[in-house]
């Protein structure tokens, strides 16, 4: 296909046309043709455009075999370029180069000649209309099939000497292709070559032994803002201005001419080069160097601030071999370590001190292995100076090709002192629990609705269920009357204020009513607002109880000790009044009207008297007469006296004794006294309600002490807590002294026991209890030798 | 106890009480019966009067002001004059006392309690002492 058909048809032909060879003799042609290829020879050396020599060389093939026209068509690869005779052919060029073309590509033998179709012979305008085309082969020394050349003419035999000739042409002008080629392929690489340095980014100049510049690429002349070839031949000095490597040499870049490579940094004022050079061949005339600018500025300034931030971060960054010895480390980690410098820290022996727990790291290597990335990776590393170093990190894995860890990367925190900070929190909670758990208050905390958000062990152990605590109102426990106090104790401490040992009663885990010593403390958030309330709740029940006594037990003391004393100074005129009323009655000068004056003094006076003896009984601590003593005994003795009257009046004695009740140590007398003024009380109770008395006895034995308990449904008891003070009635006037259960309790104290009551709760009526110590060996045996002693 | 021989019935019983009215009682009382009757205020008088003389009988006090009550007054007629142990009388405002009771079991000795009839003091004194 002829590529540039048009360009080439435009040739000018400037050999002469010879349209009368044919009138030479066979000698004149012979040397005429050996003329013609010494000539194609030199034109083969000399030409330079390949398109004019294949020109030149179809002219003298046609005119050496007397042919009317002839081409070459030249094969590159795939392609397949045509240049023909120009002009000769006319408007049948076109068809006939199509047809010549098509033929030689199915042309097998070096030469051949193929008769030219009748269209295309009769195109030709040539005057002796050929009928032949002569195709020959061009083919290279190996073979390679560079062309075909063609020639039109009549005659189709070819004599051996043309055949010799058009032999000695394809030689020609495959040798003269083949030259071509090669040149053309010099041509272009060397063009390419210059292209490929231009192409570099790098700046690259050459200079030789007078340091002048040889070569430039074109980065460099760009740089400096000039054509590469302005620069050829100027001083190397000229390129100062780009960067400097500080020597006193005429070209700015080299350092030392002995050396064949160099390699070094250069900076000016605003870039940084890596400069690599070469000096290529001997030292002497023809030798050059050749320097490669690479500007490292922007990669430098990246390291730069890769290492500043490297070593300014407030984290441990280090690489480290997957054995556990660091290959670069950051200062903080340096610091965090406690090593002097980075070189220290680097060195291969430090990694056997650095972790206390070899196993730890075989493990840590595992995780590692098999997620690649571990965070939150807590190691505990030991310090130059052998303190522990708790750390936090954050470590990734970089793999070779294989899979293995080549390298470990990772960033490092110090949480030493949160870990110690932990640790002391850890410790105060576990401190703070034991108190919680082992203290015998209960201690609950409310939130600000006063709802129970938590209750401590003891709560549990004093038998609260979780399911009534524990989102509960602490309010419903107390009880209805303290309510108010206890609202106003949270009020307080909601304001920020403490309140302590509010005393109040509340109920029990088992529905009874206890006394509470209850202390509230605020807790605060974080904005200092109350948020939930701390309840103390102590059970001083018993300790409530044993004060309450301890007071009655001193004030029945003081009572004693005051009736005493007032008894035994009352004695004394009463003795008088009573004796000297005994005289007058016996003086027989009293007239019979005083007498009777005399007897009614002497009847008050006995009746004082009788007053003073129960204050006496009351107060007197008469040793009681310790013998073994059945209650049950004692108790129904004391019901037989009263009997008659409980029958008589409908009042119902019903019996609850336990059996097998142990004996008791006591005065016999003394107790009957005791249950027979009770058992005179309720049963003035009952008659005073009218309605049908009932009156209860019941017997236990519990804690070593026997229990006698006595209920009656009667009117109850104004004030029990007064009930045994001396003179205490809310008998009518006459009708008792009010000594009676004083004189009970000072039985009963001197018996080792004691004496209650209360009103029956949600009952009528009240309960008395009366508790003596059981007999034991010991004081059975000691009551006994008093008893042999006597 | 067996009523007492009238030894010394002409000798005066020695009565040691500190209320002015209990000793007007009961040295009327006694009087009248035909009893002679010496004072002492105090427990260290009557010891002295103990001393002095001769005593059908000692009624004494037990609880009186002083260095010396009833119960040593007796004591130290047990150590100093035994023939008088078995006619003493002793007279109580306050028998609460439980020193006082234990001495009163122990020796046996009689007691009267305040306040107490006329009759109930003669017989007392007239089995102890026996009659005037």
């Amino acid at each position: 296909m002829p590529k540039d058909g048009a360009k080439t048809g435009r040739l000018q032909s400037k050999a002469p046309s010879r349209p009368d060879m044919k009138a030479h003799s066979a000698a004149a042609v012979a040397e005429r043709n050996a003329d013609e290829l010494m000539s194609l020879a030199v034109e083969a050396a000399q030409s330079r455009h390949l398109a004019h020599f294949l020109e030149q060389f179809a002219q003298r093939s046609v005119r050496m075999l007397e042919a009317d026209w002839g081409g070459v068509a030249v094969y590159q690869g795939r392609e397949t370029e045509f240049y023909g005779i120009p002009g000769k052919l006319g408007p049948a060029f076109e068809p006939a180069e199509k047809w010549m073309l098509a033929n030689a590509r199915e042309i097998r033998d070096e030469i051949e000649a193929r008769t030219l179709p009748k269209e295309i012979a009769g195109g030709l305008s040539s005057p002796e209309k050929p009928a032949t085309a002569v195709f020959v082969r061009i083919a290279a020394s190996d073979k390679e099939k560079l062309g075909m050349m063609c020639l039109f003419r009549k005659q189709k035999t070819l004599r051996g000497e043309e055949k010799r000739l058009l032999r000695a042409l394809a030689s020609h002008a495959a040798l003269s292709l083949e030259n071509f080629r090669r040149f053309s392929q010099l041509e272009k690489s060397k063009r390419q070559w210059v292209e490929d340095i231009d192409a570099i980014s790098d700046y690259i100049v050459v200079h030789d032994r007078t340091w002048r510049i040889v070569r430039t690429n074109r980065s460099l002349a760009s740089y400096l803002g000039v054509p590469p070839v302005a620069l050829v031949g100027e001083a190397m000095n000229s390129l100062r201005q780009i960067a400097e490597t500080g020597t006193d040499l005429p070209c700015p870049f080299c350092r030392d001419t002995q050396l064949a490579r160099e390699e070094y940094v250069a900076t000016s004022a605003e870039r940084i080069f890596l400069i690599s050079t070469s000096r290529t061949g001997v030292p002497d005339d023809d030798s050059r160097t050749i320097h490669v600018l690479k500007d490292i500025t922007d990669r430098r300034k990246a390291e730069r601030q890769y290492r500043e931030l490297f070593d300014s971060i407030q984290e441990g960054l280090f690489f480290a071999t997957p054995e556990g010895r660091f290959l670069d480390v950051n200062d903080a980690m340096v610091r965090m370590l406690g090593y002097g410098s980075r070189e220290e820290l680097l060195r291969a022996d430090v990694s056997p001190h650095l972790y206390p727990v070899p196993e730890a790291r075989e493990k840590f290597l595992r995780a590692l292995a098999e997620r690649g990335v571990l965070r939150n990776y807590e190691e505990t590393l030991r310090r130059k100076d052998g303190t522990l170093l708790h750390t936090l990190q954050n470590i990734s894995a970089v793999r070779d090709a294989r899979g293995h860890i080549v390298q470990i990367r990772g960033l490092m925190l110090d949480v030493t002192e949160q870990k110690s900070f932990q640790a002391q929190l850890q410790r105060e909670r576990d401190f703070n629990q034991k108190i919680l758990n082992t203290t015998q208050s209960m201690i609950l905390v409310l939130d600000t609705a006063g709802l129970i958000s938590y209750a401590n062990r003891r709560c549990y152990e004093a038998g609260y269920q979780e399911s009534e605590l524990i989102g509960h109102r602490l309010v419903d426990w107390v009880e209805a009357s303290h309510r108010e106090d206890f609202h106003g104790a949270l009020e307080t401490t909601a304001h920020g204020q403490q309140v302590e040992n509010l005393e109040l009663r509340a109920r029990r885990s088992d529905g009874s009513m206890g006394h509470f010593s209850i202390s509230l403390s605020p807790m605060r958030d974080e904005q200092n607002a109350v948020n939930s309330v701390v309840v103390v709740m102590t059970d001083i029940t018993d300790a409530v109880l044993l004060q309450a006594k301890l007071a009655h037990s001193e004030k029945m003391a003081t009572i004693g000790r005051l009736v005493s004393g007032v008894a035994h100074e009352v004695n004394n005129p009463l003795a008088a009044i009573l004796g000297f009323t005994d005289l007058l009655l016996e003086n027989p000068e009293v007239p019979l009207s005083a007498q009777d004056d005399l007897k009614i003094i002497l009847q008050e006076t006995q009746r004082t008297k009788d007053i003073v003896q129960d204050l006496l009984s009351f107060a007197r601590q008469r040793p009681v007469q310790r013998e073994l003593m059945q209650v049950h005994q004692v108790l129904r003795q004391t019901i037989k006296l009263r009997s008659y009257d409980f029958a008589s009046h409908g009042v119902e004695v019903t019996e609850e004794f336990e059996e097998d009740l142990p004996s008791a140590l006591g005065d016999l007398q003394q107790m009957q006294q005791v249950f027979l003024n009770i058992l005179n009380n309720a049963y003035d109770a009952v008659q005073e309600t009218g309605r049908r008395g009932r009156i209860k006895i019941q017997t236990r034995e519990q804690g070593g002490m026997i229990e006698v308990s006595v209920s009656d449904n009667g009117t109850g008891i104004a004030d029990p807590q007064r009930i045994f003070d001396p003179f205490y009635t809310t008998k009518q006037p006459g009708k008792g002294t009010g000594l009676g259960l004083s004189i009970c309790y000072g039985i009963v104290r001197a018996h080792g026991g004691e004496i209650q009551c209360w009103n029956n709760e949600g009952g009528a009526g009240s309960t008395f209890v009366v508790r003596i110590p059981v007999a034991t060996e010991s004081t059975q045996a000691a009551a006994a030798a008093k008893e042999a002693g006597r | 106890m067996s009523a007492q021989p009238a030894i010394s019935v002409k000798a005066p019983i020695l009565l040691i009480e500190d209320e002015p009215s209990v000793i007007a009682f009961l040295r009327a009382a006694l009087e009248r019966r035909g009893y002679a009757v010496v004072h002492a205020s105090s427990g260290e008088e009557g010891l002295k009067q103990l001393l002095l003389g001769q005593y059908a009988g000692v009624i004494s006090d037990i609880r009186m002001p002083g260095a010396v009550n009833g119960a040593e007054v007796h004591e130290w007629i047990r150590k100093n004059r035994p023939e008088l142990r078995s006619r003493v009388i002793l007279i109580s405002g306050d028998t609460a006392n439980s020193e006082t009771q234990a001495f009163l079991a122990q020796s046996g000795t009689p007691c009267i309690e305040k306040p107490f009839r006329v009759q109930q003091l003669i017989a007392v004194v007239e089995k102890t002492f026996g009659r005037p």
